[in-house]
């Protein structure tokens, strides 16, 4: 069991990272592509780049919905520590790969690309996307299997030792 | 210890009997707001005033897709950038349904004088253009004529006319307005004032014109469609059911139908080949890219439209009739019509058919020597041309898009508004780069080619090789066979040289001479008139129609202008604003108004002619009263050493004017 907590505890601790500085990060991109706008780039507003602006724009919002995606992940890790006990390697590592490979994905889609078609990058997205639908697929598995308050594992909400 | 206990039973208390209770239903009032949001954003879609669908518009043409044409709208998805520069050229906007949007004249309560018979009223109602008008379709007495009141459901035009048509209430049947918009004007003229037309002919209005002509170039796959040949019966007896696959010259007029295409392509793996092998279109057979054609094909994408062409045969035009035209960008043109190119076939028998059927087929259309002489015929110029006619090598052969583009390229710095009021000229093919693509030694030594100052209109390509010399739209346009001038071109085919478009205070015994002595070119037989009179003086006095207002346009142009000076030209320019021909006086005072002096000139080119008269004569006396009547006293511009102007000189060169009647086909 205390094996366990401390799993969920790293877990917790890594996503809540991630998820941050992933949010910062495209958080960051939004505020770059909201000045593209403000200053008219036509790298970014013509209609000849439309497919850009197309493959930014879910860059900026897949990658910022994915960091909360990770420190909602984190912050259920802390209130029900017990979930999906044997998965969260799985589970963790196919978000990671997720926030990295969707926005990424989205992103060098629209660096260089062929009219209305995005660049190569773009074949990351499909991937990335398998790799969130099993996260959430584990996730929602394991939650499924949660009977009880979040304490049910024998640990505090605050993540603390039950025993 | 406890903690966690009490709170295990908090959680039983509390979690075992809501589950029990709540269970699924704890979500019911999400999904209840859901679904009453989903259900009222349905109603609201499917209610929304959208117009009456396509499908069931019964009073005029429509657009329906079929036949492998999947519309614009289909394109837009994968090629955004090529779609919105096609988009915002007048190509797109050839036809319209007459909506709010592209309706550019005011039909709120309006009457329109200046048409055929009674004046035109006009009004709106909600989005409804209505106009209340002497029946232009009535073919009985005259006085007879009924007035009707009739719907304008669709507009040709957008760029410097809106035409507007009514439905005639006879199936899809339409006819035009007596009136015309002139948009840049912003004022209305009648039908026949806005052609080069003969003032004592009707113009044709004729129920069903749109269907059985216009839509052929001004559509894209128009089907005509009309139970038996257009006018072998009367009007009212004809079924008509005119369909078109997209009104407007949309993408596959020129890419061919797409249904093949988009299918093909649906396949992100076959695209991505594509794009890996170097771009959609090097290897996929399935769309047809004009410019990857040879130059022929190419420039026929084009000329299906621009050049002057006729069906071979009645078989031919009943076949189009219902299936639409046959011919698919990438085939040969002539294989189903015939293009006329008098040039060179003047004595075929086409040509002499089409002759027999209607004299003027050729002079309407053609110089005597079979250059073209109307806009929007440019193919028939290029293929006339030598760097057409006599290239060799594919890469150095003239096409349409050696200079012109249909998509304007994202480097291009101008917007689509201007690149598409320029015919969609390609960057940086204004100017002398278009011919030194191919003529590239000349760019070292121009001036020595030229003859003329590196910075003068005179070195610029475009002035010498493609003049002036094409009338349409009230206006002139280049002349897109490239030719060099002569003076023989004058002489003996009554066509004005490039020289004296410029020149146009200069005599053609000038010209020959300077011709001659700079090229070696021929000097004609002159009269002796063409050595001492002005050549504009004897094209605007003595010529027919089409040359007058040729004459008249290159007056206000400002490199003739700023080459001839201008203050000699104002008593010809008067006397032309009582032309006979509608055009010429529009030019005429267009002209005149771009001289010093006479920008806020009063005048109506269609108003009554004592009115005209009355103008002319104003023109004349202010000029006259003016130091500028006294700079130029010089025999060849009919002013003599006293500063008067030679009224006998002009009296005599007008009795000889050609008073042929002129219908230009434009």
């Amino acid at each position: 069991m205390t094996r366990v907590s401390d799993s969920a505890v790293d877990y917790s601790r890594r996503h809540l990272r991630f998820g941050w500085w992933s949010l910062l990060c495209f958080l960051t991109l939004g505020f770059g592509l909201e000045l593209l706008h403000g200053f008219k780039v036509g790298f970014y507003l013509d209609v000849s780049n439309e497919t850009r602006r197309l493959m930014w724009t879910l860059a900026h919002a897949h990658g910022a919905l994915l960091g909360l995606v990770h420190i909602l992940y984190a912050l259920c890790l802390r209130l029900f520590p017990g979930v999906a006990a044997g998965s969260q390697g799985p589970i963790s590592s196919s978000l990671i790969g997720a926030s990295l490979l969707l926005p990424g994905g989205f992103f060098l889609g629209g660096v260089g690309f062929y009219s209305g078609d995005p660049g190569l990058g773009i074949l990351t997205v499909p991937v990335g996307a398998t790799l969130l639908v099993i996260a959430v697929f584990l996730i929602a598995r394991a939650s499924a299997a949660l009977d009880g308050d979040p304490g049910e594992s024998g640990q505090h909400p605050g993540g603390g030792k039950a025993r | 210890m406890s903690q966690p206990h009490r709170g295990r039973r908090r959680s039983q208390d509390a979690a075992g009997p809501v589950r029990a209770s709540r269970g699924p239903l704890r979500f019911a009032p999400a999904v209840v707001l859901l679904l009453a949001s989903t259900g009222l954003g349905v109603a609201l879609a499917i209610t929304a005033d959208r117009g009456v669908p396509e499908s069931e518009v019964d009073n005029r043409p429509v657009q329906i897709t079929g036949d492998g044409y999947v519309t614009s709208e289909t394109c837009r998805s994968c090629h955004p950038s090529q779609y919105d520069t096609w988009y915002g050229s007048f190509h797109r906007t050839m036809t319209q349904v007459a909506t709010p949007d592209t309706v550019r004249a005011d039909f709120d309560g309006v009457r329109v004088a200046h048409t055929h018979g009674r004046p035109m009223w006009l009004e709106r109602d909600g989005d409804e253009f209505w106009a209340n008008f002497d029946d232009p379709g009535w073919e009985g007495p005259e006085p007879e004529r009924p007035r009707i009141r009739r719907q304008v459901v669709m507009i040709t035009g957008s760029h410097h006319q809106n035409i507007y048509w009514y439905a005639t209430g006879h199936d899809r049947g339409l006819n035009v307005l007596p009136g015309v918009y002139l948009i840049k004007e912003q004022r209305w003229a009648s039908r026949s004032a806005v052609a080069l037309h003969p003032p004592s002919q009707s113009v044709a209005m004729l129920n069903g014109h749109w269907n059985a002509i216009c839509i052929v170039c001004h559509t894209t796959l128009g089907k005509t469609a009309f139970d038996t040949p257009y006018r072998s019966e009367p009007f009212d007896l004809q079924a008509i059911d005119t369909t078109v696959a997209e009104f407007g010259i949309a993408c596959e007029s020129c890419h061919g139908p797409a249904q093949a295409h988009v299918e093909a392509n649906r396949n992100p793996l076959r695209r991505y080949g594509l794009h890996r092998a170097g771009g959609v279109g090097d290897g996929d057979p399935t769309i047809v890219l004009p410019t990857r054609l040879d130059p022929e094909r190419s420039s026929q994408a084009c000329g299906q439209c621009h050049s002057v062409w006729e069906f071979y045969d009645r078989a031919g035009e009943r076949h189009a009739n219902r299936a639409g035209l046959p011919y698919r960008p990438g085939d040969e043109l002539r294989d189903t019509r015939f293009v006329a190119q008098p040039s060179v076939d003047r004595d075929s028998p086409e040509i002499l058919a089409f002759v027999e059927d209607d004299p003027e087929f050729v002079r309407g259309s053609f110089w005597p020597d079979g250059m073209v002489r109307v806009s929007g015929r440019e193919y028939n110029g290029l293929i006339d041309s030598p760097c057409f006619r006599h290239a060799t090598e594919p890469d150095r052969t003239l096409t349409c898009f050696s200079c012109h583009t249909m998509h304007k390229p994202a480097e291009d710095r101008r917007t689509v508004a201007e690149w598409a009021d320029t015919y969609q000229v390609s960057t940086g093919m204004d100017g002398n780069d278009a011919c030194l693509q191919c003529h590239e030694p000349m760019r070292d030594d121009l001036t020595a080619h030229t003859r003329h100052g590196a910075e003068s209109s005179g070195s610029r390509c475009y002035n010498c090789h493609m003049p002036y010399t094409s009338y349409g739209l009230l206006k002139t346009m280049r002349s897109h066979t490239i030719s060099s001038p002569t003076a023989g071109e004058t002489a003996e085919l009554d066509r004005p040289n490039a020289c004296n478009l410029c020149h146009l205070d200069k005599t053609l015994d000038w010209t020959a001479d300077r011709l001659l002595e700079w090229y070696g070119t021929p000097v004609p037989v002159l009269s002796d008139d063409e050595r001492r009179v002005a050549a504009s003086l004897l094209w605007i006095l003595k010529g027919d129609a089409g040359l007058r207002a040729l004459t008249a346009q290159a007056m206000g142009w400002v490199p003739a202008q700023e080459a001839s000076g201008t203050s000699w030209m104002v008593p010809h320019l008067g006397e032309a604003l009582g032309d006979r021909y509608d055009a010429v006086r529009f030019i005429a005072a267009r002209s005149l108004r771009s001289l010093p002096g006479y920008a806020s000139l009063e005048y109506d080119f269609v108003a009554p002619e004592p009115e005209r008269v009355n103008t002319a004569v104003r023109v004349l006396r202010a000029w006259r009263a003016s130091p500028a009547s006294r700079q130029r006293r010089e025999p060849e511009l009919l002013v003599d050493a006293d500063g008067a102007l030679r009224v006998d000189a002009m009296r005599r060169l007008f009795d000889q004017r050609d008073l042929r009647r002129l219908f230009l086909r434009e």
